[in-house]
């Protein structure tokens, strides 16, 4: 069966999964800078490689409390489309290989909880991995309105 | 962070270079000297003469040493008659010549011995302006038959006669300072400047009378195109006082007019078609440039208003509509305004690369192939430090000595090509590439202790602040900018890419991507709670101490505070807490205060501290996320981080609506 590669990272206790191919390059995360006015899950801005890169922290669009910085901290810089932002992790742990067919719906009551960030689970050597919805959090709904 | 490429080093590759050119000169002029005796021209010599001297004074500019400028120009004019005259160059112009060559190879030394070359010998310029290619001695130029003849240095007489022989009409006059006329004032310096916009000022001097009055009068010797009467009034005499002088036929004047005239109908056009602007105006220009583009965006906004109300504005529109795109032209127009030729940019490679060959050892042919780029001279000013470290490496760590090209087949002398080419969406793409060792992915692996699967994690290796491919630095790499400033450069003070291409034993190429424009401007930079801020120096209209006892809190229906009013010249100004609006600290330590003006109003900004005034590249912010009213950008002030580019008229914008809806 495909196989396709994906990134996976930590926020609050739980993991996530993107796709490699939405992933850019992971970061070291020291500071950003705010943008009064932009919303408040965004942490800033930061500049990688000459560009810059609004950065949503994970925690705060996900409802979790914030924490102290960390050296574990990274950003994963993703591109969708033509718009490159970053995702600020806890921790950003492996690069695994994930099964085609390895992701199942989350359950009503969890995709309802997780306002639509989470587009499926699935258990590689008994460890669950959420697939997040990259468009849907960096804000495509911004785009329209 | 501003990197200038220092000229000393370009000094070791001119030297060299010039001093072959000085020796090609003699040889050359031995070479005609012969060819004199034996009764025939060397109109090849002659060429070659007239080009080594065109060189050194190209080169000369460059650096900016003005002695070997100005006699190798005068020299090349000589030589340029000769050459057009057919190859002539009789014994009079050679032993000028020499004596021109030997001073430029003394101005020469002197520059390779960090001393400051000596002016030019007195009496040489005019020495060689006024020598006669085709005639055996230096000729006297004819004697004009006017008092002043007495009074002319060669120079100025030079300067006489070629203006009569392009037709225009010398006069002689005499200007007498009075009281009265100085209570007007008009003095000798207002007549000068005068006759300056009429023609040109050949000389004035001094004189002291007796008659009428005991005193000095100034005789000024003009030539020029305008009407004897404007010149009268210019100067305050009688228009039947001015003396009209002629040019005195004579020997020298059988042949030079027809070169006068060819020289003419070369030089003219071009210099018609170029005109040499100071940066600071074509900022200006842009500077104003957007200050319309605001008050369009005002107008903009009231024919919202408008409409709104009722109105019908679809005429309005269409004008509005036109004004866009004709302010999308003139930007345009501006901005390539500003181009300069990447040719021209690159020009002091040759010198860089003369300067670190060693004749024997290592040698590098470099070529530059930049057809016809062009590039913002902003860009140009920043992207030169990052290529002339480029072009340093390449020939002291990746192109071999000649020996040990040999020994792997290669030729012996080192290619170094430099390419550029513009790509879609304004950018230009730079290539260096060298024929050299190519870089040991291998090698930097072990060394930096990481993985590098590809060239473009090699070039994230390589560029890492504090890394190096060399333990030991060596002579002419181990100072200036790392790899690291390169990228710097390239990346986050440009915005574009920096990519590399190796392959072991074959060569490296350097590949660059940069815009062709960006936006310069000129900020004040400061501090409001923990953040760093920069606003645009062009929107501020004054910058003052903030007294806590100016500020008055008018009653707050609630809601809105941060708002209150200062005192200012007598005058109410409103004075609102950066720190508030934006919803950040509340800026209590507000020390300062930054005025704008929306709709006519002044605004002021209570901030922290003013951190300076610098000149910055900034950039649009794309992303949504980060797009917030007031926030025009980002740019770098140096420690690799965003600093926000505020637009303190569209924040006070958002404080009236903030009001009104409050």
């Amino acid at each position: 069966m495909a196989t396709e590669l994906h990134v996976t990272f930590r926020v609050g206790t739980a993991d996530y999964a993107v796709p490699a191919a939405q992933v850019l390059h992971l970061e070291s995360y020291d500071s950003a800078t705010p943008v009064p006015g932009a919303p408040s899950y965004v942490a800033g801005l930061v500049q990688v490689r000459g560009r810059l890169v609004p950065v949503v922290d994970l925690r705060a669009r996900f409802g979790l409390a914030p924490v102290p910085h960390s050296i574990d901290h990274r950003v994963v810089v993703c591109q969708v489309g033509t718009r490159v932002a970053g995702l600020l992790v806890d921790s950003a742990r492996d690069v695994i290989r994930i099964e085609d067919g390895a992701f199942e719906k989350p359950p009503d009551l969890v995709e309802q909880q997780a306002g639509g960030f989470i587009k499926g689970i699935a258990t590689v050597t008994k460890k669950m991995f959420l697939l997040v919805d990259v468009p849907r959090i960096i804000g495509e709904e911004l785009s329209h309105g | 962070m501003n990197e200038r490429v220092d000229l000393q080093e370009f000094i070791g590759g001119f030297v060299v270079e010039a001093d072959e050119l000085v020796a090609l000169a003699t040889a050359s002029l031995v070479e005609i000297e012969t060819g004199n005796a034996t009764g025939a021209n060397r109109p090849k010599a002659v060429r070659e003469l007239f080009r080594a001297l065109h060189t050194i004074k190209g080169l000369a500019a460059m650096i900016g040493v003005e002695p070997i400028v100005e006699i190798s120009h005068a020299l090349e004019t000589l030589i340029r008659t000769a050459d057009k005259g057919g190859g002539r160059l009789r014994q009079g112009a050679i032993d000028v010549s020499i004596q021109g060559v030997r001073a430029i190879g003394e101005r020469v030394r002197a520059v390779a011995e960090q001393r400051t070359p000596a002016a030019a010998p007195p009496g040489l310029i005019e020495t060689i302006a006024t020598t006669d290619v085709a005639s055996d001695a230096p000729s006297a130029p004819p004697p004009l038959a006017h008092a002043w003849d007495s009074r002319l240095s060669l120079g100025e007489r030079q300067h006489l006669y070629q203006g009569l022989r392009s037709g225009m009409i010398a006069y002689a006059l005499t200007f007498q300072p009075s009281e009265d006329k100085v209570a007007k004032g008009i003095t000798i310096a207002t007549v000068r400047a005068r006759l300056a916009e009429l023609g040109e000022v050949v000389k004035v001097a001094p004189r002291t009378v007796t008659h009428p009055v005991r005193g000095v009068v100034f005789d000024v010797l003009f030539i020029g195109n305008a009407e004897p009467a404007k010149i009268a009034e210019a100067t305050t005499v009688a228009v039947d006082s001015l003396e009209r002088i002629a040019l005195p036929v004579g020997p020298a004047d059988t042949e030079l007019p027809i070169e006068l005239v060819e020289e003419a109908s070369a030089v003219t056009p071009l210099g018609r078609s170029i005109v040499r602007v100071e940066l600071a105006r074509l900022d200006e220009l842009q500077e104003q440039l957007s200050l319309l583009i605001v008050s369009r965006f005002r107008l903009e906004r009231e024919i919202v208003a408008l409409a709104a109300s009722g109105v019908d504005v679809r005429r309005l529109r269409e004008v509005s509509d036109l004004q866009t795109r004709q302010l999308r032209d003139l930007r345009r127009a501006i901005l390539r305004a500003r181009l300069i030729r990447v040719g021209e940019v690159l020009e002091p490679l040759t010198l860089l690369v003369r300067s670190l060959v060693k004749p024997g050892y290592k040698e590098v042919r470099l070529s530059l192939d930049t057809r016809d780029s062009e590039l913002d001279k902003a860009v140009a000013d920043r992207l030169l430090p990052a290529i002339v470290h480029l072009v340093r490496n390449a020939i002291d760590h990746a192109i071999e000595p000649i020996d040990e090209r040999r020994s792997k087949d290669k030729p012996a002398v080192g290619s170094l090509r430099v390419t550029c080419a513009e790509t879609s969406g304004n950018r230009l793409e730079l290539s260096i590439t060298d024929d050299g060792r190519g870089i040991d992915r291998d090698a930097i692996a072990r060394r930096a202790n990481r993985q590098i699967p590809d060239d473009d994690a090699l070039i994230d290796v390589l560029t890492t602040p504090g890394f190096s491919t060399r333990d030991v630095a060596t002579e002419t790499s181990g100072r200036g900018l790392g790899m690291d400033i390169v990228r710097r450069i390239i990346v986050d003070q440009l915005g574009g890419e920096l990519r590399v291409r190796t392959e072991l034993g074959a060569g490296t190429t350097f590949r660059m991507l940069v815009p062709v424009t960006i936006a310069i401007i000129d900020v004040f930079s400061f501090s409001c709670g923990s953040q760093s801020f920069v606003v645009p120096v062009a929107a501020v209209e004054e910058i003052f101490e903030l007294a806590p006892e100016q500020r008055v809190s008018p009653p707050s229906s609630g809601g809105a505070a941060g708002v209150s009013l200062l005192e200012r010249r007598g005058k109410a100004i409103t004075l609102v807490s950066l720190g508030e609006v934006l919803a950040i600290d509340p800026g209590t330590s507000a020390s300062k205060a930054l005025v704008v003006r929306r709709n006519g109003e002044p605004i002021a900004f209570a901030v922290d501290r003013m951190l300076g005034r610098q000149e910055v590249v900034v950039r649009p912010i794309d992303d949504i996320l980060a797009r917030a009213p007031g926030i025009a950008g980002a740019t770098d002030l140096g420690d690799g981080r965003p600093t926000l580019v505020l637009d303190l008229v569209e924040l006070g914008a958002k404080i009236a609506s903030r009001e009104r809806s409050a």
